[in-house]
């Protein structure tokens, strides 16, 4: 190993864990202590991180206050230093970290709003859709077409399922409005999120729906998604329903392509 | 071999907080735009719009901060893969990174860790930036650091160990005044032996910025004004490399465009004199 592959770990140690042979290798003068100049990169490292998490996970400070933010990702920082070039992915295993360890009373709230800020971050710089299907594009359908039907969406499309009112409360804590109660379902909604003219939009799905849009990003065609719905619509209806959900769904802006494929 | 120098006027560094301003302004007394590289290593949305939308009325350079040129990890040829992707895609006059290191063992600090000044660094640190430009196909530009600590086993001052690693991998330099000044200051030397001791054919652009002084040490934060001993010295840089493209940094407490541009136009003045003749 290289002298100066040697000097530079001793150097990253320092920075992570405060491991202090570095301290050998750095001129320490009366007014220019080794100790005090290595803390300058030792305290920016921290700060600059966590400043880094407090952006994409916003609403996550505001919540817990800067001191328990603080305190929660300096932890994550030491067991998950950064890996990529972009400080954009620091924040990813944070959700998964605060699953495995944190233990406070609010623990599974606390999780399910970092996952869902998380998740945000993703919709917001993911690939734009140069092509979107529009309303007149369904009328162009002919009837023999519709059953074999498929559809492809927006890379900018997430989901996720919570049990807590997060998406209400995130948006309450970021925007400065009045922050609603916590209250936590029996069962668990599932929330979509979308990006559209480079804002994130965000509505909670019916059962039905939930099913019909996996089975839609999965590839099932019109014909099998109407079969599917029929554990919750009427046969007479599930062709009308169906047709309302993929109209939704074009009106949001999520469908990118229409086809057979 | 070294090019003619170009010379593309006063520039800035592009901002998010600008974009819509910038968009529906488009002033004529910024001519150019110097972007963050990793900002815009993404797949798309606002950035990459904002991106290609003042890219068709400002040319631009990339500067980035995580090719850690200095780190004894191999080169991250994947981020390198990225760069010349959008390199590709925004056609910069040239690209830009640090003399520094962010990390081994293939983590990042994402911060600019310097280097010893060493005969082994030299050698280390310009093989790399050569195999860069083999990678990309065009020469770059390397910047100096603002700087907290010195190495025991420092062999040279920092502007011979720039200068060194400029001439043997024949790239370019990025000037930071304002990382001058602050090193000079935390390292106490004069500033003018840096300016004299490197090569002026090679100096290509200059960053100017504010910084936080505590007394005893300053560091770079870019959240300040520039202040007047920075002025001071870009006006012996004008004096000694004549045109060099010269734009100013602002990363906290990031103010209206107006203000930047104000700050713009005092570089102008300064350097105007020098420029001219």
């Amino acid at each position: 190993m290289s002298h100066l592959r040697d000097l530079q770990l001793r150097f990253q140690d320092y920075l992570i864990d405060g491991s202090r042979a570095i301290e050998e290798d750095i001129v320490s003068t009366e007014n220019a202590l080794a100790e005090h100049r290595l803390g300058t990169y030792y305290n920016a490292y921290r700060i600059r991180l966590i400043d880094s998490l407090a952006v994409d996970f916003s609403a996550l400070e505001h919540y817990l206050g800067r001191e328990s933010f603080e305190n929660l990702t300096l932890d994550y920082l030491l067991h998950h230093p950064s890996t990529r070039p972009s400080v954009r992915w620091f924040g990813q295993h944070l959700p998964e970290y605060l699953a495995r360890f944190n233990h406070a009373g609010d623990a599974e709230f606390v999780h399910e709003l970092a996952q869902y800020e998380w998740l945000q971050t993703i919709v917001f710089d993911a690939a734009d859709s140069p092509t979107l299907v529009q309303l007149e594009d369904m009328a162009q359908i002919g009837a023999e077409t519709w059953p074999a039907l498929t559809f492809a969406f927006k890379p900018a499309m997430q989901w996720l399922d919570l049990y807590w009112n997060v998406p209400q409360i995130e948006h309450a804590l970021d925007s400065g409005e009045s922050v609603p109660d916590k209250h936590r379902s029996e069962f668990p909604l599932r929330w979509l999120l979308w990006r559209r003219d480079f804002k994130t939009y965000w509505r909670s799905l019916e059962v039905h729906e939930a099913w019909a849009l996996q089975q839609a990003v999965n590839g099932a065609n019109f014909a099998d998604i109407c079969q599917g719905l029929l554990e919750w619509i009427d046969a007479e209806q599930v062709a009308l329903t169906a047709a309302g959900l993929l109209k939704q769904w074009i009106s949001d802006q999520l469908v990118t392509r229409l086809g057979d494929f | 071999m070294t090019q003619a120098k170009p010379f593309l006027g006063f520039g800035l560094g592009l901002r998010a907080e600008h974009y819509q301003d910038i968009l529906e302004r488009k002033p004529q007394n910024i001519d150019w735009f110097e972007i963050l590289s990793e900002n815009y290593l993404i797949e798309g949305g606002k950035p990459l719009y904002f991106l290609d939308a003042i890219r068709q009325d400002y040319p631009m350079v990339m500067h980035g901060v995580s090719m850690s040129l200095g780190s004894t990890d191999e080169l991250d040829f994947n981020y390198l893969g990225q760069l010349k992707a959008l390199i590709q895609r925004i056609e910069p006059r040239w690209f830009s990174d640090h003399l520094c290191w962010t990390g081994v063992d293939h983590k990042n600090m994402h911060d600019l860790l310097p280097l010893p000044y060493t005969d082994e660094a030299i050698v280390h640190v310009a093989d790399r930036i050569s195999r860069v430009q083999d990678f990309i196909g065009r020469q770059m530009l390397i910047e100096n650091l603002s700087s907290y600590i010195t190495y025991c086993e420092d062999a040279m001052p920092e502007w011979e160990f720039l200068s060194a690693i400029a001439e043997r991998a024949d790239c370019y330099l990025l000037l930071d005044v304002n990382n001058i000044y602050v090193s000079s200051f935390n390292h106490h030397y004069d500033p003018l032996d840096y300016l004299d001791g490197v090569p002026a054919e090679r100096v290509w652009q200059h960053h100017l910025a504010g910084h936080t002084n505590d007394g005893n040490l300053i560091i770079d934060t870019h959240d300040h004004d520039v202040i007047d001993p920075v002025w001071q010295l870009y006006a012996e840089t004008a004096k000694r490399f004549g045109p060099v493209s010269t734009m100013i940094e602002r990363d906290g407490n990031i103010p209206e465009l107006d203000q930047v541009l104000a700050e713009l136009e005092q570089a102008r003045r300064i350097a105007a004199p020098y420029y001219q003749s």
